[in-house]
């Protein structure tokens, strides 16, 4: 069943966030998921790579072909016989980023899994995540673009999100580490300073409030360092400015030499 | 029976890159030409005019259904020689140059990465993702190519499920009645979609406006008591969405197209959208408009749904009435509707009907198709 599904059944009694609300409150009561109450999401995630599974019957053998993008299925609780090559998992925070990686073939060069949320990650993307993770034990790395809407991404994967924290325990995944894009990555990479976009003020109100939170200080203060970098410098970027050297920079170079540095030193040059 | 009149349609053709490139080639040598004859000049770009003004309908001679809209050979120009206009003249230039690059290298690009390449290549010139935009458009104007065939790729939104099985070459045959309530992602690569083999056993094609109702459809697996392929853009049509449609609509003529909307001005014009193109993609929307029938939420329907579960239109929704109304080539019958929607001042979603409980939709749906119900 869908939310809106349960809300217009219910719209004589109140609006679709109380529904939402109402929803979370009786999986607090019952210590239990919104899968575990038949309440699911529409999916919009998208795997790729060197991955195969079963998910009610039907195979999804990504393996065969790396550079097709395969939506991830809602019912994650009922994926199973998960068989994968694969050296790290790739999160990217945007669907056209996901779609460069593929036209580039980058998986086909690369032994890894590139999953998408297409922007904040729904909740089958999220526990999918947390299953291949589970159960292949593989690094994760995360790629968004320089700006906080980016991080907020970023947090969500790794921490769990404010509405749904009652279910954090299986929604959030610890090892995520963020690979980049890093505001250090401007000057390092040799990008123009047209590519530079400055923060507008909703930018500014959300990095401030997205440094008010509690995690930031305790588990990740490294994380915090930069984000306040990008606060005081007033500006942003997007991975795509990463095209002006060449259309393929992002998986010819960057990628590569990012996640070279993670093996080589690793939880050291990323912040983990 | 159309005489003559086809000297007058306008439309982006899909060509392979060395084509796209010979055209941009020959623009830049009549530009010179004009420039080092004996009497020089600069020429001015001449764009098929993507304004409403010069949208002409073709009205079908037996039925309604046959209407479809395209532009015509109304041109407007880019010029150098206009000072407030001069920019928007330097910018066409430019995005051809950069397209030039691009196929030859072989590759394709998005059009935030594009943006970024003219923005460092052309700081003057290029400040914005939307001027980018509706450059890309005046390119597709100009040199009538789609697009897609500029090597600028675009993402699809659009998924399908149901009674269809798809073959991408050289690959194994997919067969969307068992994608599970996901479905079948739609590629954004147009070539991949043209070369398609598609096969069918189903009797009705069915567009979804909205992804959740699409999902609840696929997994409740309607199509297996249906003879039915469902298709949805989850919200407004992307270009590959209408491009397979279009395909599917081409292969298989006998199948009835029918449109399953929420009953607001934004359903119907999710419909229109897909039935007739839109402007904002200049020459290439009208190329995959497809012959859609309504065949719900509509005004006849309105009794199956609980008095709770109305909602006030907004002023937003009145808008957008008030355009698709000045359009001509509404459909009379649809007109009643939206007249209708709009004396009433309410609005519902497909939603409601689960009010008759959670299986009730395919019932209605199948209830619908017998009795021929779609205008």
């Amino acid at each position: 069943m869908g939310l809106r599904e349960i809300y217009i059944t219910c719209t004589h009694l109140c609006f679709q966030t109380v529904v939402d609300r109402a929803i979370s409150d009786i999986c607090i009561l019952l210590q239990c998921s919104r899968h575990n109450l038949n309440v699911v999401s529409v999916g919009k995630g998208l795997v790729m790579g060197w991955l195969q599974f079963l998910e009610a019957g039907r195979k999804f053998d990504c393996i065969s072909s790396p550079t097709t993008a395969y939506t991830i299925p809602v019912h994650v609780e009922e994926v199973k016989d998960i068989v994968s090559v694969a050296k790290y998992i790739l999160i990217v925070e945007k669907e056209s980023v996901f779609q460069r990686l593929a036209n580039d073939k980058f998986c086909n060069a690369n032994r890894c899994i590139v999953i998408t949320g297409r922007g904040y990650p729904d909740i089958p993307t999220r526990r999918f995540l947390r299953l291949l993770v589970e159960k292949l034990c593989l690094p994760v790395y995360c790629l968004v673009d320089c700006d906080p809407y980016g991080f907020d991404i970023l947090t969500t994967y790794r921490f769990g999100s404010m509405q749904m924290a009652y279910d954090a325990k299986n929604l959030r995944v610890p090892e995520v580490q963020w690979l980049g894009v890093f505001p250090s990555d401007f000057e390092k990479y040799d990008l123009p300073q047209q590519c530079l976009l400055p923060l507008t003020s909703e930018d500014k109100r959300r990095t401030e409030t997205l440094l008010l939170r509690c995690y930031l200080q305790k588990e990740v203060p490294e994380w915090r360092l930069e984000l306040e970098l990008m606060l005081q410098k007033g500006v942003k970027f997007e991975i795509e400015a990463f095209s002006v050297h060449t259309l393929s920079f992002l998986s010819d170079q960057y990628l590569p030499s990012k996640i070279q540095e993670v093996e080589v030193l690793p939880g050291n040059k990323i912040k983990s | 029976m159309k005489f003559f009149t086809d000297r007058e349609i306008c439309y982006a053709d899909i060509l392979p890159p060395s084509e796209v490139r010979a055209r941009i080639e020959v623009a830049v040598l009549n530009f010179l030409k004009i420039l080092t004859c004996a009497d020089p000049a600069i020429s001015d770009l001449l764009l098929i005019n993507r304004k409403s003004s010069n949208r002409r309908v073709s009205q079908g001679l037996l039925t309604e259904d046959d209407t479809w809209i395209f532009l015509s050979r109304s041109f407007c120009k880019r010029s150098l020689m206009r000072a407030n206009a001069a920019k928007a003249f330097i910018r066409v230039w430019k995005v051809m140059e950069m397209c030039f690059k691009i196929l030859l290298q072989e590759k394709r690009v998005t059009q935030r990465e594009l943006f970024y390449k003219l923005l460092c290549v052309s700081p003057d010139c290029f400040s914005s993702q939307l001027q980018v935009n509706r450059t890309i458009q005046d390119v597709v104007s100009l040199l009538r190519c789609s697009r897609f065939s500029l090597g600028i790729m675009a993402s699809s939104r659009g998924i399908v499920a149901g009674r269809l099985l798809v073959q991408e070459p050289d690959k194994e045959m997919v067969d969307c009645s068992e994608c599970g309530s996901s479905g079948y992602a739609i590629s954004g690569d147009l070539n991949l979609l043209d070369r398609l083999v598609m096969k069918t056993d189903a009797r009705y094609i069915i567009i979804v406006e909205k992804h959740a109702i699409f999902q609840r459809l696929a997994e409740d697996r309607v199509f297996n008591h249906i003879p039915i392929i469902l298709i949805t853009a989850r919200g407004y049509p992307d270009i590959a969405t209408r491009f397979l449609l279009h395909r599917m609509s081409r292969t298989f003529p006998e199948l009835p197209i029918m449109a399953l909307v929420d009953w607001n001005p934004a359903g119907l014009a999710i419909l229109c959208t897909f039935k007739f193109g839109s402007i904002g993609m200049g020459l290439e929307a009208y190329r995959y408009a497809c012959n859609v029938k309504w065949l719900g939420l509509r005004g006849d329907d309105l009794q199956l749904i609980p008095e709770e579960s109305f909602v006030s239109l907004k002023p937003r929704d009145l808008q957008i009435a008030k355009s698709l109304m000045s359009s001509e080539t509404l459909q009379e019958k649809h007109r009643e509707e939206l007249a209708l929607m709009v004396q009433s001042g309410k609005r519902a979603e497909i939603e409601a009907l689960y009010f008759h409980g959670y299986d009730y939709l395919g019932k209605y749906i199948a209830k619908k198709i017998v009795q021929a119900n779609y205008i």
